[in-house]
Parts: C-alpha cells; structure tokens; sequence
C-alpha cells in the first residue's frame, strides 16, 4: 500500500486538464454515437450542457487518487481511449 | 473514509470556499433579487401615458411604419399588460444603443419618443452575473463561471467532509454556549439541506459563464469546425429565406391565433418581426407557459406573410426531446416554471446559500482565532483573519447597502437622468466600493454593525421613495404604474426591519463579546489587568 499524498497542485491541474479532455471526448462519442448523430435539432446544445457535470465531478473527486502521478497516469489513459474510440468513429462512420 | 482523505478535502473545502466565497454572496442576493425581477421593474416603471389594446396594435404599427419606415426591419411590439398600453421598440441598427419608442397617447396621436427603459432590474440581473465585479458582463460571466466550478468543487468537498458523521451531526443544531459548534451546525444543515439546488445552480452558472470557450472547444475536437453551420441549420428560421418582394404580413390578431392553435396555454407578451411587409418577413410571438419547464418563457416561430407556424423547438409545450432536456436545465436556474411558489422557494434558497458563503467564511476565521489565556493578556488576532473579517463584512454587506441605494434611487433619478441604467449601475459600484473601503478603515467588528444600520436605512429608503410619491406628488418620485408594486415595498420594509436587527445584535456583540476576536471592538486589554473581559466560553479546539 503506496502512502497517500497530498499533491494538491498536481491533483487539480490533472482535474482541470484531464477532466476537460476526457469530458470533452465522452460527450464526442455520444455526440457522433448517440441518437441523431451530429445533426439532431439542438442536440449540440445538451451536448455541450453534458462536459459542465463530467469536468467539474472528475475535478471534485480527483483528490481521492493516492497521488498526483497516479491521478495523471489514470485520467491521462482514460482521455487517451476516450479520444483513440472517437477518431476510429471518424475514420469509420465517413 | 480515511483520515488522511478527510484531511486533504478539509483544505481543498477551506480554500474553495475562502476563494469563492464572497462574490458567491453577492451572485446569491443579488440573484434572489432576480427572481423577482419583474415585480421590481413594475415598481420602478411610472404610470403609463397612451393606450392600445391587441385591435389597436395593428394601426399602431401602420402608423409606427409611416412615420419612421426605417423601423420595419427589426422591431418588437409588446402587448398591453400590466397597465402599460401596447407599444413598439427598436434601434435603427445593431450597432446603435439608442432605442426608439411609438406608442399612442390617450388623445389617439402617435408619440415616438428616444425610449428610456427604468430597467433597474437589468442592472440587478447585471451585479448577479458578474459577480459585482467593476466589469464587462461577457468577462463577469466568465469568472462567475470559473467561481461556480470552484462552488462545485467546495460543496462536493463538504460534502464528503459531513458524511461519516451525517447523522450526528447534521440534523443536530446545538444552540448551546459554543458558539463555533452552533455557527457550524448551521452551516452544515444549510448546505445538506440545501445540497440539490446548490449542485443544480453551480452546474448550471458554470454553463452560463463558460459556454463559449466550452462550444470553440467542442467545435474543434467533436464537430470538426461544422458546429457554426449545424447551429445555423437548426435555428428557429433556418427554413425561412430573406425575400425582399411586398407581401402584406398577417395582422397581429392572426398571428397570435396560430399560435393559440399550436399551443392553448401558452400566453403572449410580445411578437418580435424582421423584415415586415416581405415575402420572407418573420415573426416571433414570444410569451410564457409557467406549466412547462423552460428558458423563462419561449417563443413560436412564424412565417408573417402567412401566418403560418414553422418552429416551435422553443415553444414551452411543443419543444423537441433535446431543447426539452436543455430548457430544464435554463428553468431550474431561473425558477421559470411553477409560477409565485417556486419563485418564492428560490427566494429564500438563494439567500440560505448567501448565509452558507457568509457562515463559511466566518468559521474560517474563528478557526484561526487565538484566544486569550486565563490571565486576560491581550491578544493580537493575526493579519489574516482581521483582513478576512474586515473583507467579508465590507464585500458582502458592500452588496446589500449597494442593491438597496440603486434601487431607491430610480424613482428619484427619473426624469433627471437621461440613461438610468448607466446611473443605477455607478450608484451600485460606487456604494460597494465606499463600503469596502469603510470595513477595511474601521475593522470588522464596528464596520459590521455600523453597515447593518445603513443597509436598514437604505432598504427603508425603497417603500420611502414611494410613500413621498403619494404625500408629496411634486418632489420627484412617481407612484408605481401597477399596484403589484406594492409587494416591493412590504418585502423591502419587513427586510429593513431585519437588517436594524441585525445591525442591533452586531453592536452588543461588538461591544460585549468576548474581547479576543475579531468581532469585538472592545481593544484588547493590558497585561493582567483586573477585571478584563474573561467570558467562560467553551471554544473546543478544531480537531486537527
């Protein structure tokens, strides 16, 4: 059992940064995968609603992670598929 | 949980919550202000000259049109209520700020007048989303924004702060000699019981503030740079192409019948038009339907050469699967659904939060207080929490005296002024600034009671205001337009009445508290002098 570390400056810029992208992955894979695709009438609109929750939770549960290493390496490797599944989208649903 | 955890979201809750938390306060009083925007901009708005009902409307744009045929581009007519008759407004272009009024007077002529809007509630809704920041209201927003992700932030944090000991804790308010344990407990109960609005309004105030970097972003990563075009595709009038060929468009009478026939309940404040008199005119009926969640009422989109409806995503009742999700999330944050109950709850939940920001930032002072020692040796508190105190008081209350003064002071500006908004909001910046430099010049403990006191006799100024309208009709101050007024005036009395209280409890604590802290104005006392003020009170160290 690793000690847990405080790292705040290390956890929170991993919640700002990290969260930002894998939000921003998530709701492009329910943007392109979701019903209607891109083009639903005003979905663009829930679909930007849909980053405020997921941003803001990773960056309030961030801390929880044993260290500020660990919280990069998670997130970082979570927004990395996120991303990787949304441009395999692209390449295949053209 | 371990302690360790715990440990680190106490600081993480502390430091959110010190950050945040006075401009917080200001958005949360003067947002439960906004709730009542309405009754606040009838108050301020004199008795109506003129007089057109929905049948007079059409001839009141025949004639607009005739005299001022520039205006046929892009205009609004808003329908007789409230006892203001139906009239007309415009600007002649974007880019110009003067507004052009047309309405006709008792004697039927047509009056075109530079329209002067008494819009004090904008400049309320304006201290709300910036925070009441010295600002522009698009970067006001912005670091609202950032500070409802930091409010998100801290309530998740106290969250997990309160729930190993939820049920001991939370639903206790020890009203005992503890005074710390008491201002605690009710800090917690407030926000437990508070939790889901405050999670909802952070949520949403985020959106609001950030929407546009969130969108370029979206638009870069997701939509490939189409995000401009789908959003053009699904506007309202997307199927409608600009047609410069005359074509009569329908009259008023008609165009809100079409609507009636789309959606009954759905009631009509206003219809907005472009290009009227075109083949490619459009109309926007806008209005409300309090059954609905919605973005604080909707609108129908119609084609005006015939009348015929072609949007309704924004129509409070037809509204599609995805505007529906959004317009919830719009009404939860402005109480637009649900009529007076609702708007009232929001009233009282946006001033429990302003207590929870207030409360917050005083435990966090009383947790760094050094407390004199059983000899009755004077203590000096640190720099920090004196400034905190000092900055707590002067922001908060900064706000309270600021909202108060500008909204007294409409009634008196008007027909003095030529811009009210552009007074009404220097009158608040300037009050918030006097008062901050006022807590800081005098210390917290005197500055609290003594801005208490001008935040009682500034509130009672409102009802003031409009008593010396019935007494003394010549000075200045104009009766209401609409008696719904009135309800300002109660609400603001019974509100000075509280503030003299407060300002009345401020003092004694000032003055008699206990000597070793910031709330005491009593200076602190020599070295074992006889009989110094030693208050047996049982401040329980924090647990560190």
């Amino acid at each position: 059992m690793t000690p847990f570390r405080r790292d705040i400056v290390s956890k929170s810029l991993a919640g700002v940064v990290l969260g930002f992208a894998l939000a921003l992955a998530l709701v492009g894979l329910f943007a392109r995968l979701g019903p209607q695709g891109l083009e639903g009438g005003n979905k663009y609109q829930l679909v930007m609603w849909m980053i405020a929750p997921i941003w803001l939770s990773v960056l309030a549960f961030v801390f929880l992670f044993r260290s500020g290493l660990r919280a990069w390496l998670w997130l970082g490797g979570a927004s990395l598929l996120a991303h990787g599944g949304l441009h395999a989208c692209r390449l295949l649903l053209h | 949980m371990r302690s360790e955890v715990l440990r680190l979201y106490k600081t993480i809750h502390s430091w959110t919550g010190i950050v945040s938390g006075m401009l917080l306060f200001v958005c949360f009083y003067a947002g439960a202000l906004t709730v009542f925007a309405e009754p606040i901009g009838r108050w301020a708005t004199p008795p109506a000259r003129g007089a057109a009902t929905i049948a007079g409307a059409d001839e009141l744009i025949a004639a607009t049109l005739a005299a001022r045929p520039d205006a046929a581009k892009d205009f609004s007519l808003y329908l007789a209520a409230d006892g203001r008759p139906a009239r007309l407004a415009w600007r002649k272009s974007r880019e110009d700020a003067v507004r052009w009024m047309a309405y006709f007077s008792e004697a039927g002529e047509l009056r075109v007048e530079r329209s002067h809007p008494s819009s004090i509630a904008a400049v309320v809704d304006a201290v709300h989303r910036t925070a009441g920041l010295p600002v522009g209201v698009e970067i006001g927003e912005n670091i609202t924004g950032v500070l409802a992700g930091l409010y998100f932030v801290a309530l998740v944090s106290g969250l997990i702060l309160v729930l190993p000991s939820l049920v001991r804790d939370v639903l206790a308010l020890r009203l005992s000699a503890n005074l710390k344990r008491m201002w605690l407990d009710a800090h917690n109960l407030v926000g437990v019981a508070s939790l889901p609005f405050h999670l909802v309004i952070a949520l949403t105030a985020f959106v609001f503030g950030l929407h546009d970097p969130i969108y370029a972003a979206l638009d870069r990563m997701v939509y490939d740079g189409e995000l401009p075009k789908i959003m053009r595709s699904t506007s309202p009038f997307a199927g409608v192409r600009r047609d410069e060929a005359s074509a009569a468009t329908k009259p008023v009478a008609e165009l809100i019948a079409a609507v009636a026939a789309t959606s009954a309940g759905f009631t009509p404040k206003g219809l907005h038009y472009r290009d009227m008199h075109t083949r490619g005119a459009t109309v926007r009926v806008f209005g409300e339907d309090p059954r609905f969640l919605s973005r604080g009422g909707g609108f129908a989109a119609l084609r005006g050469a015939t009348a015929e409806v072609v949007n309704v995503d924004y129509l409070p009742e037809a509204q599609s699967s995805w505007t529906k999700i959004v317009a919830a999330f719009f009404a939860l944050h402005f109480a637009s659904y649900g009529g007076d109950i609702v708007r009232w709850t929001y009233l009282v939940l946006g001033l429990a939060g302003a207590f929870l920001f207030y409360s917050g930032n005083l435990l966090w002072i009383e947790s760094r207080r050094r407390t004199a020692r059983r000899h009755g040796e004077g203590v000096m508190q640190t720099r920090s929490t004196r400034l905190m105190a000092a900055a707590t008081v002067g922001v908060c209350l900064g706000c309270v005296c600021g909202l108060s003064v500008a909204i007294a002071s409409v009634k008196w500006l008007h027909g003095h002024v030529d811009d009210i908004e552009v007074t009404s909001r220097a009158i608040y910046h300037a009050v918030a600034a006097l008062a901050l430099a006022f807590a800081f010049v005098r210390g917290a403990a005197r500055a609290g009671a003594e801005l208490l006191g001008v935040a009682a006799v500034a509130t009672a100024a409102i009802p003031a205001a409009s008593a010396a309208a019935l007494v003394a009709p010549g000075l200045g101050p104009f009766a209401s337009a609409d008696p719904s007024g009135l309800c300002v005036d109660i609400v603001a009395a019974g509100a000075a009445l509280g503030f003299a209280a407060l300002a009345r409890a401020a003092r004694r604590r000032s003055g008699a508290g206990p000597s070793d802290s910031v709330w005491s104005a009593v200076p602190a006392s020599g070295t074992g002098a006889e009989g110094a003020p030693t208050e047996s009170r049982a401040t329980a160290p924090e647990p560190r």
